[in-house]
């Protein structure tokens, strides 16, 4: 008889175990809840809406989930996401290949992930601070070469629509690139051995170093992965705009990081999803998306989501706990 | 011709003088005489007219000051005074008043400021009137009430919540809206805010079922929530755009979805994009502040009170001015010579 209650009680604790079991939970229960609320949103089109709405934040989340687990912040992401497209059009209106565009404006947002790893491992300040700075300098710079203007694609490129051009429907590619990317991260972070140096140098620096784990480039190079995937989003959407805004995403960066919290990542290091990453930014995309089929009134939105990453990260970390014993 | 090199070397040395005697207090009896060479050289081309001070609390990187310092240019060289124009490189409250305190220790001829912060202002520009320096109000209006309000002389700009309201009345114009919904990209923002006020206040007049819609700043959530909203109130066939920030998006959205003639935008302000829109007719038309007046007349004013003590009285409004298929062409052209 004991033995029983003991075999089931180890059943829910592996169940528990599942680190994106908060965020499946949660999006579920969402979904429930608008799909009653709104009979327009459990729809083909609009999940379609709803995950090509998610992508550019999920794409951002999944390289700030990957830093975030080896232990540093990334406050640059916003104005990267600005940056790299800035970069490409003003490239492609000066009449340059547009590879080779593309190619310099992703190159300029690794430089920007490189020198903020540097900075911050080389000083010892906090990535917080260095990353802080270097959004504000980048914000800085698009208003002084853009004037303040938008800047206009003039001329059309077929490149862009397998960037953000349509799929089908409301499927747009980025939210292609957002699924595959996230199998790529998730594959790359669960199982190879660059993923366990991750978890490592986030979870116990000391260990990890002490282990012969060289943390210091690998936190480098998450630096690296989460500015070139925010360049790479900011892209996307100018591949369906084909107009960048020197304002452009001013609040994402902190949108991210919530995304990947409810996804189960912890703000300390060590612990995180990639796939808790594409939830968290769904449901946030999701929650938005539904209150306004749902009729609520729209000023409501910002508060919600509030409350939503707070219970999301109480709960997450009272899972935690549980299975920690 | 003279005239106008005097009148762009005096600007230039207001800017250098600042720095020189910022070094001066450092000490060096060298910098001191530099100084003083500087003061005369001011002082001879300052003798022969007025100094005004423009301070917004908007920089020049803007490219809407941009036009409004064009206009302050423009102005003080047709009328031969020296003009100063300060303004914070990005938006900071404390930096801006700092510039207005600092213009006004500097006892010009005129002060024109925009009210960016009625309360915080009060205590300087007052002391500023008492003075006898002359104020203008460009762009931010007092809007506390009347015997509240600090004593300026007049103020020339746009009203935000006639904006609104002129917006509404030209769709009104265009066709009666089954539904109508407003996006707002920074919801908070006051400037934003009356502007909404405007439209639902005309729009409800008629009855019309108008709402606001926190569309963000990020594009692709502006488009899939609006389009959210068309889908759940599919009779809407009239969006309100406060700002280019949602106005691209909302064009982006017609195009797309080839509710061209079916749903009908309504933009403020300018960009090309939406004047390219009014051409294709996506967009109706959109709402013109004509800036340049902003920063052009508070010196003419300033130079002809100076003179002869006139001064238009209450609000002098350079918009809302209405930019459609009509006009669309020539105010084009103004936009590229920087006179919008």
């Amino acid at each position: 008889m004991r033995g029983i209650a003991l075999k089931h009680k180890i059943d829910w604790l592996n169940f528990l175990r599942i680190k994106e079991f908060g965020a499946v939970v949660g999006i579920v229960v969402f979904f429930v809840i608008f799909s009653f609320l709104s009979n327009r949103f459990a729809t083909l089109d609009n999940l379609m809406n709803t995950l090509t709405m998610a992508a550019e934040l999920g794409i951002i989340a999944i390289g700030v989930s990957m830093l975030m687990i080896s232990g540093e912040f990334d406050l640059s992401v916003g104005a990267v996401f600005a940056v790299a497209p800035m970069v490409f059009a003003i490239m492609v209106n000066h009449n340059f290949n547009e590879y080779f565009s593309l190619f310099l404006s992703l190159s300029i947002a690794v430089g920007i992930g490189v020198i903020n790893g540097l900075v911050t491992l080389k000083t010892g300040i906090p990535s917080f601070i260095t990353t802080l700075g270097m959004m504000m300098f980048w914000r800085g710079i698009l208003l002084a070469v853009t004037g303040g203007f938008p800047i206009m694609l003039a001329r059309r490129i077929k490149m862009l629509d397998y960037l953000g051009g349509r799929v089908i429907g409301g499927l747009r590619y980025s939210a292609i690139w957002f699924l595959l990317l996230t199998i790529v991260f998730w594959f790359v972070l669960e199982r190879t051995k660059y993923g366990n140096w991750t978890f490592a140098t986030g979870g116990n620096l000391g260990a990890a170093k002490a282990l012969g784990i060289p943390s210091e480039r690998v936190k480098i190079m998450n630096f690296v992965i989460s500015s070139i995937l925010a360049g790479f989003a900011g892209l996307t959407t100018f591949a369906r705009f084909k107009i960048v805004d020197p304002t452009l995403e001013q609040e994402l960066e902190l949108e991210a990081i919530a995304s990947a919290v409810m996804g189960g990542t912890l703000l300390t290091g060590g612990y995180g999803s990639i796939l808790g990453a594409l939830i968290g930014a769904t449901m946030i995309s999701m929650v938005r998306n539904g209150l306004v089929l749902a009729g609520a009134p729209a000023y409501w939105y910002r508060a919600f989501i509030g409350i939503i990453l707070i219970v999301a990260a109480v709960i997450n970390a009272r899972i935690r706990k549980k299975v920690a014993g | 011709m003279n005239q106008v090199g005097e009148a762009y070397t005096a600007w230039e040395i207001c800017g250098n003088f600042e720095g020189a005697l910022s070094a001066f207090i450092l000490g060096g009896i060298f910098v001191k005489r530099l100084v003083t060479l500087l003061l005369v050289a001011l002082l001879s081309v300052a003798a022969m007219s007025y100094t005004f001070y423009v301070v917004s609390h908007g920089g020049p990187a803007d490219p809407f000051w941009g036009v409004v310092m064009k206009g302050v240019k423009d102005a003080a060289t047709k009328f031969g005074v020296d003009a100063v124009y300060l303004g914070p490189e990005k938006f900071s409250l404390k930096e801006f008043i700092d510039l207005v305190n600092s213009a006004i220790v500097k006892k010009p001829d005129g002060l024109v400021v925009t009210i960016t912060n009625p309360v915080a202002l009060d205590e300087p520009l007052r002391k500023a009137i008492e003075m006898g320096i002359p104020v203008v109000a460009i762009n931010v209006p007092d809007d506390r009430a009347a015997d509240q309000k600090i004593p300026y002389l007049c103020y020339v700009g746009m009203n935000e919540y006639l904006a609104g309201v002129y917006a509404a009345r030209r769709m009104l114009q265009e066709f009666t809206p089954k539904r109508a919904v407003i996006g707002i990209h920074e919801p908070g923002h006051a400037g934003l805010e009356a502007r909404a006020k405007g439209i639902m206040d005309i729009l409800g007049e008629k009855k019309i079922p108008v709402e606001k819609l926190d569309i963000t700043t990020d594009p692709t959530k502006a488009l899939t929530l609006l389009k959210s909203y068309l889908t759940k109130y599919p009779d809407t066939n009239a969006i309100f755009t406060l700002g280019p920030l949602g106005a691209h998006p909302a064009i982006q959205l017609v195009e797309e979805e080839n509710l061209v003639g079916k749903v009908k935008i309504g933009a403020i302000d300018l960009t090309t994009k939406i004047t390219d829109a009014i051409k294709k007719g996506v967009v109706v038309f959109t709402i013109d502040q004509q800036q340049y007046l902003q920063g052009y007349l508070p010196i003419v004013f300033l130079y002809l009170y100076k003179e002869f003590g006139l001064i238009p009285h209450e609000d002098v409004l350079t918009g809302p001015s209405i930019v459609d298929k009509s006009n669309v062409d020539i105010v084009e052209k103004t936009v590229q010579l920087g006179y919008r």
